[in-house]
């Protein structure tokens, strides 16, 4: 079942504006965790907005083709409906933080959609532990680090367990073992609940390992999608639009040009050095 | 004959509130070198850089920059040795055009204005904005207006440049941009202290490591020490460069050195992986 | 300065409302009296208040920041009012006359506007944001959308006042000497501040509202996570503040407490 439907998708910010997504066509279905990479400016956090609805129910432009949530046009359907669904992490976690302490937060969501206190309380510890940052539940907000306040995004979106997660740089400031737990995390809701992941970051080495499709943008277009392998064994393409190789990977592409499973990971890199040793 | 140290701290504690973020720190960095701070998030380590140009004092402990006690200086009177790039662009960009921008801080020396209109040409070309001299800072992507605010620092020609995390959200071709100009930097003798997450970094760019951990250094030592020591990874939860684990879990005869950047190990397996490998 | 301060404190503990009703109870006593050991009386129990919450540190910081608008106040009283007994002339040659009730009303004033504001500063730092706007909402049934954006904007200043900090700290950083004591640089680098304050603001904003719209807000089956019961302490409390009130409005009527 598909979960998103994207038509022919174009974007422009304002009339004497140059285009920035260009004639997109795509379709997620349930349950896929999809990476998306590129250049900045590429396109990317625009065409998330379009997905979690910021376009066009915010920001103002001018939009072609359609953009169907679970068979509906986004455009029609209300923000509360679709913050229902679709939850969503911004590039600037500090401009997402609504509340002065962290447990409020994460509440806030919760208490919109009239959750009963029992299921809150439940959700909020769960959200926390996933994160990893139950010590700063009483912490207030305006006191964390760059990186701290970008896990308590992501937990106050986790906590309302939305059917989609949309998130834009999640990891940006997050150090390497937190970046894993984040995408350990998106791992296991992916896995167990089978909710559909979307994720735009720059950290390719993560999408490796963990994405089951991988689409890279350029110019608002989409201009290679694939299986991680497939993806990263175009490294000729990937270093003309300045996308970052795993190292792995660029090794064994430069030791051997056609791979066949290109290795990706540091387990599948060691494995393929051995054998050709 | 060892430079003369440009920053010296010495038991250095710093608390927010009563929350104590800094716990102890002694650290010498000596003129031209560069050194890599890293360390978990929360660790303290841009708590640990504000105290280099002054904006926060040391609660107890002292630091010295330039010969001074930074107690007893003004933030702007640091900044003529100290640079400090912050890690959001969007608080240090004031004015309607690149060039104002950039202008701004060199002024602020006192120069002449032919002097002035100089600096901010070469450091516009240095971070390869020319074109945008003209442009209004906030129409720019994250990745320009992050070179905007280091070609403000870089005008000023300060003796130390402090970076915190100045590559983050850029693209792998705007980062090495980025890196390779500091790089260029330090090979003219500007000492150079950066604040990353990123490992395939310090690997390939750093000379010196410092791992800040809980507010403490848990080692500062060259990049080949710190990143071939067993304990680093379970005390620091940091992770090594892919490309390092892959060298270190190898376990041949020929591999001595760790592995810090791709070449290493392209230039290192190549003759081990002979000519069947490579068809 | 108008920032929740966590204490273990029965002040703290106390519903938001019994707190506002003390507060406004302060106001009209410190309104509808003007003789000066009447609104010392009631600056003291504020202060009383204040040391029962364990703030009392902090706002005698606050109290001697408002003691310089007080000064003023009293200066201006003394320049524009004439009347009453001449106690001394501020010049020679009989220039600019002090007179005893110009001394005794600026006084007063100041009294006053002391009182009203530490009161207000010790009602928001004793009570959490949260609490209050599950009071106003739930308890006094106001508009949750009202009440939210009030007390956002009431949230923003020291999110705006850090951005200051922020924006000051990157131009001291360059150099600029923001922080020593040349006025003619200072009102430069603060007029140079306007312009990315506001745009840094109005992004905030924005950001704002999006997370909040994304986040499901503004469905009408709202729920509160942590609801403070109005206790019996609470209503105690309240009533205990009416019946002051009420004795102070007849005290009122019978003719003290006014110069
Ligand atoms: N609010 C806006 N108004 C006008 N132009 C905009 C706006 N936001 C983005 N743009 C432009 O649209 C283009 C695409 O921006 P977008 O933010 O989608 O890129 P991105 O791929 O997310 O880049 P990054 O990796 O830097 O986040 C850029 O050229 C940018 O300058
Ligand atoms: N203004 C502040 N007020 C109170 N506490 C703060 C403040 N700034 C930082 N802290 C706290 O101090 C600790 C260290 O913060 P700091 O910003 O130095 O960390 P960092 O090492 O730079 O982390 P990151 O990698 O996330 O940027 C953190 O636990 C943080 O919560
Ligand atoms: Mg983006
Ligand atoms: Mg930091």
């Amino acid at each position: 079942m598909n979960v998103y439907e994207i038509e022919n998708l174009s974007f422009r910010y304002g009339p004497s504006k140059a285009g920035v997504l260009a004639g997109i066509d795509l379709s997620i279905e349930k349950g896929e965790f999809i990476g998306i990479t590129g250049p900045t400016g590429a396109g990317k956090s625009t065409f998330l907005k379009c997905l979690n609805g910021i376009i066009p129910h915010f920001q103002g432009g001018i939009l072609e083709g359609n953009v169907l949530l679970n068979h509906n046009s986004i455009m029609e359907k209300r923000m509360i409906d679709i913050a229902h669904c679709v939850g969503s992490v911004f590039d600037d976690p500090e401009s997402q933080i609504v509340s002065l302490d962290v447990e409020q937060e994460l509440v806030f969501a919760l208490e919109n959609i009239g959750l009963d206190q029992q299921t809150m309380e439940e959700r909020v510890t769960e959200a926390l532990q996933m994160t990893g940052i139950s010590h700063l539940r009483h912490s207030k907000t305006a006191a964390l680090s760059g990186g701290q306040k970008q896990r308590v995004a992501i937990a106050a979106s986790l906590a309302l367990k939305p059917q989609v997660l949309v998130l834009d740089e999640p990891t940006s400031e997050l150090d390497p073992s937190g970046t894993k737990a984040v995408f350990e995390v998106l791992n296991q809701l992916n896995r167990e609940l089978g909710m559909t992941i979307i994720v735009a970051t720059q950290k390719t080495d993560f999408l490796a390992r963990y994405a089951s499709r991988i689409l890279i943008f350029n110019q608002g277009k989409i201009v290679l999608e694939g299986k991680p392998q497939a993806v990263f064994a175009q490294q000729e393409m990937l270093k003309c639009l300045g996308v970052r190789v795993p190292q792995v990977a660029e090794l064994a592409y430069r030791l051997q040009k056609n791979v066949r499973e290109i290795p990706l990971t540091v387990a599948e890199g060691l494995n393929y050095i051995q054998r050709c040793l | 004959m060892k430079a003369h140290s440009v920053i010296k701290v010495e038991d250095l504690v710093y608390s927010y509130g009563d929350h104590r973020v800094l716990k102890n720190v002694n650290l010498t960095v000596h003129a031209g070198e560069f050194v890599a701070i890293i360390g978990e998030n929360g660790a303290g380590k841009s708590t640990l850089t504000r105290h280099f140009n002054g904006l926060l004092k040391p609660l107890s402990g002292r630091v010295v920059v330039g010969g001074e006690e930074t107690k007893h200086c003004k933030v702007s009177q640091l900044a003529r040795h100290v640079g400090y790039v912050f890690q959001n662009p969007d608080h240090q960009l004031f004015h309607n055009t690149v060039e104002k921008e950039v202008a701004f801080g060199v002024k602020n020396l006192g120069l002449s204005t032919q002097t002035i209109q100089d600096r901010v040409a070469e450091a516009l070309q240095a971070v390869g904005l020319d074109e945008y001299r003209d442009s209004y800072p906030y129409d720019l992507s994250k990745g320009q207006r992050q070179r905007v605010a280091l070609a403000a620092v870089l005008a000023m020609r300060p003796e130390v440049i402090v970076l915190d995390e100045p590559t983050t959200g850029q693209d792998y071709r705007e980062m090495m941009q980025i890196m390779e100009m500091i790089q260029v930097l330090n090979q003219k003798g500007h000492t150079i202290i950066f604040i990353t997450h990123d490992m395939a970094l310090v690997a390939e760019f750093a000379k010196r490591v410092i791992v800040l951990c809980e507010g403490k250094i848990l080692q500062d030592d060259s990049v080949e020490a710190v990143f071939t020591c067993p304990d680093f990874l379970k005390q620091s939860f940091l992770e090594l460069p892919s490309i390092t684990q892959l060298g270190n879990g190898l376990s041949h005869p020929e591999i001595s050195a760790p592995f810090l950047t791709v070449d290493e190990a392209y230039n290192t397996l190549k003759p081990l992986l002979g000519g069947e490998a490579i068809d | 300065m108008i920032e929740y301060m966590p204490r273990e404190s029965p002040i703290h503990r106390l519903n938001p409302l019994a707190k506002m009703t003390w507060a406004f109870a302060v106001m009209i006593l410190a309104l509808i009296f003007n003789q000066i050991d009447y609104l010392l009386v009631i600056l003291g129990t504020v202060l009383i208040v204040a040391v029962l919450a364990g703030i009392y540190r902090e706002m005698l910081g606050v109290l001697k920041g408002l003691l310089m608008f007080a000064v003023f106040l009293v200066v201006l009283q003394v320049l524009f009012y004439r009347q009453g007994t001449v106690l001394f002339f501020l010049l020679p040659l009989d220039y600019l006359p002090v007179t005893r009730e110009a001394l005794l009303l600026g006084v007063a004033m100041s009294l006053r506007m002391m009182t009203v504001l530490l009161s207000f500063v010790v009602f928001l730092a004793t009570t959490q944001f949260k609490d209050m706007v599950v009071a106003l909402t739930d308890k006094l049934k106001l508009p949750y959308d009202y009440v939210f954006m009030f007390m956002t904007a009431l949230r923003f200043v020291p999110v705006f006042l850090n951005e200051i900090v922020k924006v000051r700290e990157a131009q001291a950083a360059r150099g600029c000497q923001v922080d020593g004591h040349h006025p003619i640089v200072k009102v430069k680098a603060y007029t140079q501040v306007a312009v990315p304050l506001v745009l840094i603001s109005l992004r905030k904003a924005e950001g704002l509202a999006i997370a909040m719209e994304t986040r499901g807000y503004g469905s009408n089956q709202r729920t509160y996570f942590k609801e403070q019961p109005i206790t019996r302490i609470d209503r105690v409390v309240m009533m205990a503040i009416g019946l002051f009130v009420v004795a102070g409005v007849i005290i009122r009527l019978q003719g003290f407490g006014m110069i």
